[in-house]
């Protein structure tokens, strides 16, 4: 799946299981390829009286490293998907509510983020909260010798000249959300986030299957 | 991977079309231009377009042409209208609170039950049961619960007393059981009797001759999710066979 | 969150039940429920699955200096997580009760029975020691959660390596997995917890406690014990007496579970490490249950990214073009309201507008009212200049509002305390009321209906007294 051919990079395997908490109103597992993060909706649930909006939801996002006590880059991250994610959610149809996503960390096996961000996307699918589109997320970077990876593993990204993260709706192939580490030229960025784009519509295609199979039988 | 959404449109009827969030779906009510229609819950109007909301699958409603999507939702919004199992929390006043799985939890008079009056009071405890109906439910309003109809009749409605057993299970799965085409509670009858009230909000009372028939019949029911009619049918029949061959090696 | 509460109804079923002998899934007094262990791709981590209770454990080492009073010990720190996700009760970020009590028992059960060799984490005497950290994520809470968090643990533990290392002389090499294998902790035994729930007065006990059959038993125990026999935690919680007979009768049924357990542990490590000496894939992408519907796989999908460079090259080109025609659309909201872009007017407490205007305008499209808008962002002393030029009793004042949205409308309430002194001429009372208006520009000019001179008027970022 990792191709040296310059412009012939993919994604690696996805896969996701959903509804396999019983607890939270809905939950989904999101793997690109070993990379996997587990992602668990509440809501339109009751919201604490100081952080109640009188006219929308409030987006809650807690992100849970797997070792250790969360930080600041991992506030950071929790920051991106609730912004990620709120743009989508349709907050305004429940208002002095909550919607709470908890992502936990499985596996990082590189573009990290990315799968956060399409794990709280099919659990917020799962949990039926109104939305305006879905969203996915894809992370690329440059090598060493420029050439574009997309979806890179964490040996991969260790030496990257610079790493992109891009999530899409899936109406319009909108960015939604860009994070990027390291420099490159104006040319090289958007190259960078056209190929995300092209990419992401396999992860908006993945969504799809998985919700036909998921309600074949009803 | 994915068939393009006209293929999908067109080789199968408006109905039954599997959605996702942001799917334009303006093609599926072209078809009924001209006839009125309305958009239930999981579709919306975003200018000229209609727009599904949620992840499921589009139905019709026919007496009034209401088009809403179906899914597999855990957490209950309330509906005006609806008949749904609450727990009674607390009692404020001349209301209880009762939870219904919604956000807020709703109030319930205490003069909305079958022959209440100021002076002879249901007797309603904390922890209670109560089957009721959605008087009061908007987004901005907290939800108002009745236990009686407009006649003042109970109407099968009211707290849900002497055993049984309540369990949560998906809203989907609750709506897919009341649906005029399956045929789980009725051939769940035959197996076992069981009393039964559905709530909207994925709760569901049973109540069976014995234990075990109650937990019986709840297996059943929360199995049943994932199944088409068919291979409900075949689960039911092999659980006749089991309670069959469990009386007989009793016997 | 709140969690939803137990109805009178579960609770009087759930212990008829149990009287005569059933649980609500199915099972026997003594039964456990089905347990599935699976490793993750990084050594030490594990996921456990005892029926719908999931817990996740990651391990974790570290090199620091040891504790004064033992010089020559490494250190094992365990960290009980109860994430929100398990359960809607539970709180993020601080421990509740509950969570110390079951941190406090699973480092009984694990540190204080020394199930793992303390003395050969020592890699300088004094001065440098590896220090073991266990992260016991709870996931989703269906009762037992010790039950699964010390499985977890444990297997974990089993299935950790550490770093290699080498001392010469002064200097402490810590190799990298490359340049040499990592070793294994040694791991003396495998204690398992076992709960057991107790219902009237002991009268009916319980193995392996649903969620819901915890939430009515009158007290609990838990024992830990390992495959050796050897007992080594007992905890009682609750207010009940139990006799002797019955905590023997509990300690003979946890023999039994736990060389249950620990046997499907052994198999589940050796398995592990079949396949990873075979070379073929692990981790919890292969162990998807494929076979369920709500699971869905898709095969590595290339992407055709030649075009990428066009496109980009397409999106410069056209950066450079000058703007021709700035299309701002404005619409009008209610008389005197007009809104710009995409954040709605609060459509709820627009009041009749008599005497009150307010106007926004895109910046861009007035250059004038940018000068303004501009302006007035100086300062306040320039608010206040500005406020005596004009007649005192036309100047308002605009208490900004920021909500803390990302993206869209902030809102500006007029707030009548703030206007110093002025009278306002009679109005409609409606108008009274805050008056709140979502705008997707931050820049309000709030004018009077009068001249365009008598503009004035803005402070922002201000929150509500």
């Amino acid at each position: 799946m990792e191709s040296s051919d310059m412009n012939d990079s993919g994604l690696r395997t996805a896969g996701s299981e959903q509804n396999l908490l019983s607890r939270p109103d809905g939950s989904a597992t999101f793997t690109q390829g070993d990379t996997s993060v587990m992602a668990a909706v509440y809501g339109p649930a009751d919201v604490r009286q100081n952080k109640e909006i009188i006219d929308r939801a409030t987006v809650e996002v807690i992100y849970k490293p797997k070792s250790g006590m969360p930080g600041i880059r991992e506030k950071s991250k929790e920051q991106l998907i609730r912004n990620t994610c709120e743009t989508v959610i349709l907050t305004a149809m429940h208002p002095r509510s909550s919607i709470t996503i908890v992502t936990q960390e499985v596996q990082d096996s590189g573009a990290l983020l990315a799968c956060c961000i399409n794990a709280s996307c099919m659990a917020l699918m799962d949990a039926g909260v109104p939305m305006k589109c879905l969203v996915a997320a894809v992370t690329c970077m440059l090598d060493s010798e420029e050439r574009l990876v997309l979806d890179p593993t964490d040996k991969q990204a260790k030496d990257a000249l610079c790493l992109a993260t891009f999530a899409f709706d899936s109406t319009n192939k909108k960015v939604v959300t860009s994070t990027f580490q390291g420099s490159c030229t104006m040319q090289q960025y958007q190259s960078l986030l056209a190929s995300c784009q092209t990419a992401s519509q396999k992860v908006f295609d993945f969504y799809r299957t998985s919700a036909e199979r998921r309600l074949a039988k009803s | 991977m994915a068939p393009p959404r006209e293929e999908t449109v067109e080789s199968k009827s408006s109905e039954n079309l599997r959605v996702l969030p942001g799917d334009d779906l303006s093609d599926v009510f072209i078809s009924t231009r001209g006839s009125k229609f309305r958009l239930g819950p999981g579709l919306r109007q975003e200018g000229e377009t209609v727009v599904a909301c949620k992840c499921g699958i589009l139905r019709k409603k026919e007496p009034n042409d209401v088009f809403w999507i179906d899914n597999h939702q855990k957490r209950y919004v309330p509906v005006k209208g609806e008949t749904v199992l609450g727990i009674v929390v607390g009692k404020a006043g001349d209301v209880f609170k009762v939870d219904i799985g919604g956000s807020v939890p709703a109030t319930l008079s205490y003069l909305a039950f079958e022959g209440a009056t100021k002076r002879n009071r249901p007797n309603v405890a904390i922890g209670d049961v109560v089957f009721g109906r959605l008087l009061v439910a908007n987004r901005d309003m907290e939800p108002e619960l009745v236990c009686m109809d407009s006649a003042g009749r109970s109407g099968g409605l009211g707290i849900m007393s002497d055993g049984g057993f309540m369990f949560q299970c998906s809203l989907g799965l609750v709506r897919k059981m009341l649906s005029p085409k399956c045929t789980l509670v009725k051939q769940l009858g035959q197996v076992m009797p069981v009393e039964l009230a559905a709530g909207m909000n994925g709760r569901i009372w049973l109540r069976g001759k014995t234990v075990s028939s109650t937990i019986t019949a709840m297996n059943a029911i929360s199995s049943a999710e994932f199944m088409t009619e068919s291979e409900i049918r075949l689960m039911v029949h092999r659980l006749q066979d089991s309670v069959s061959g469990m009386w007989s090696g009793i016997s | 969150m709140k969690e939803t509460p137990l109805s009178n109804v579960e609770r009087d079923f759930l212990l008829a039940a149990i009287r005569s002998g059933k649980r609500i899934d199915g099972r026997d007094t003594y039964d456990y429920r089905n347990i599935k262990i699976t490793f993750g791709l990084e050594r030490g981590c594990c996921e456990v699955q005892l029926g719908q209770t999931r817990v996740l454990a990651q391990v974790s080492c570290e090199a620091v200096e040891p504790r004064n009073a033992r010089p020559t010990e490494g250190q094992l720190y365990l960290n009980l997580e109860l994430s929100p996700m398990a359960s809607p009760g539970f709180e993020p970020g601080r421990l509740s009760e509950y969570g110390v009590e079951l941190n406090r028992l699973l480092e009984r059960c694990l540190k204080d029975s020394r199930a793992v060799d303390m003395e050969s984490l020592c890699i300088v005497a004094g001065e440098k020691v590896w220090q073991i950290r266990v992260d016991v994520h709870v996931l989703n809470h269906d009762g037992s959660i010790l039950d699964c968090g010390s499985i977890a643990a444990i297997a974990a533990l089993s299935h950790f390596r550490r770093p290699d290392v080498t001392v010469v002389g002064e200097t402490v090499t810590i190799h990298t997995p490359e340049d040499r294998d990592p070793v294994p902790l040694s791991v003396h035994h495998m204690p398992v917890c076992i709960s057991f729930a107790f219902f009237e007065q002991g009268k009916y006990l319980l193995v392996d406690p649903t969620f819901k059959e915890e939430s009515v038993m009158e007290g609990n125990m838990v024992m830990a014990m390992n495959a050796h026999r050897e007992l080594c935690t007992v905890q009682m919680t609750g207010g009940m007496l139990l006799l002797k007979d019955q905590i023997l009768r509990c300690s003979q049924i946890a023999v039994i579970k736990v060389a249950e357990v620990t046997e499907l542990i052994k198999k589940a490590l050796s398995n592990d490490a079949k396949a990873r000496s075979e070379g073929k894939k692990c981790g919890y992408a292969e162990s998807l249950p494929r076979r369920r519907i709500t699971t869905s796989v898709a095969e590595p999908q290339r992407v055709d990214t030649t075009k990428s460079v066009e496109m980009a090259q397409d999106v410069i080109d056209r950066a450079d073009e000058p703007v021709q025609d700035l299309d701002v659309k404005s619409t009008l909201l209610d008389a005197g309201f007009r809104g710009i872009g995409e954040g709605a007017a609060n459509t709820w407490l627009i009041p009749d507008a008599e005497n009150e205007v307010e106007e926004d305008e895109d910046e861009m499209e007035d250059a004038d009212e940018e000068e303004e808008v501009d302006a007035m962002d100086d300062g306040t002393s320039d608010v206040a200049a500005r406020r005596n030029q004009t007649s005192v009793s036309q100047t308002r004042v605009a208490e900004g509002y920021h909500s803390d949205s990302s993206e869209e409308a902030e809102t500006v309430t007029l707030n009548e305390e703030v206007l110093g002194g002025y009278k306002r001429p009679p109005v409609d009372p409606s108008a009274d009321l805050d008056l709140s208006v979502a705008l997707k520009t931050s820049q309000i000019v709030s004018s009077t209906s009068g001249p365009p001179a008598k503009k004035k008027t803005k402070r922002k970022g201000k929150k509500n007294k």
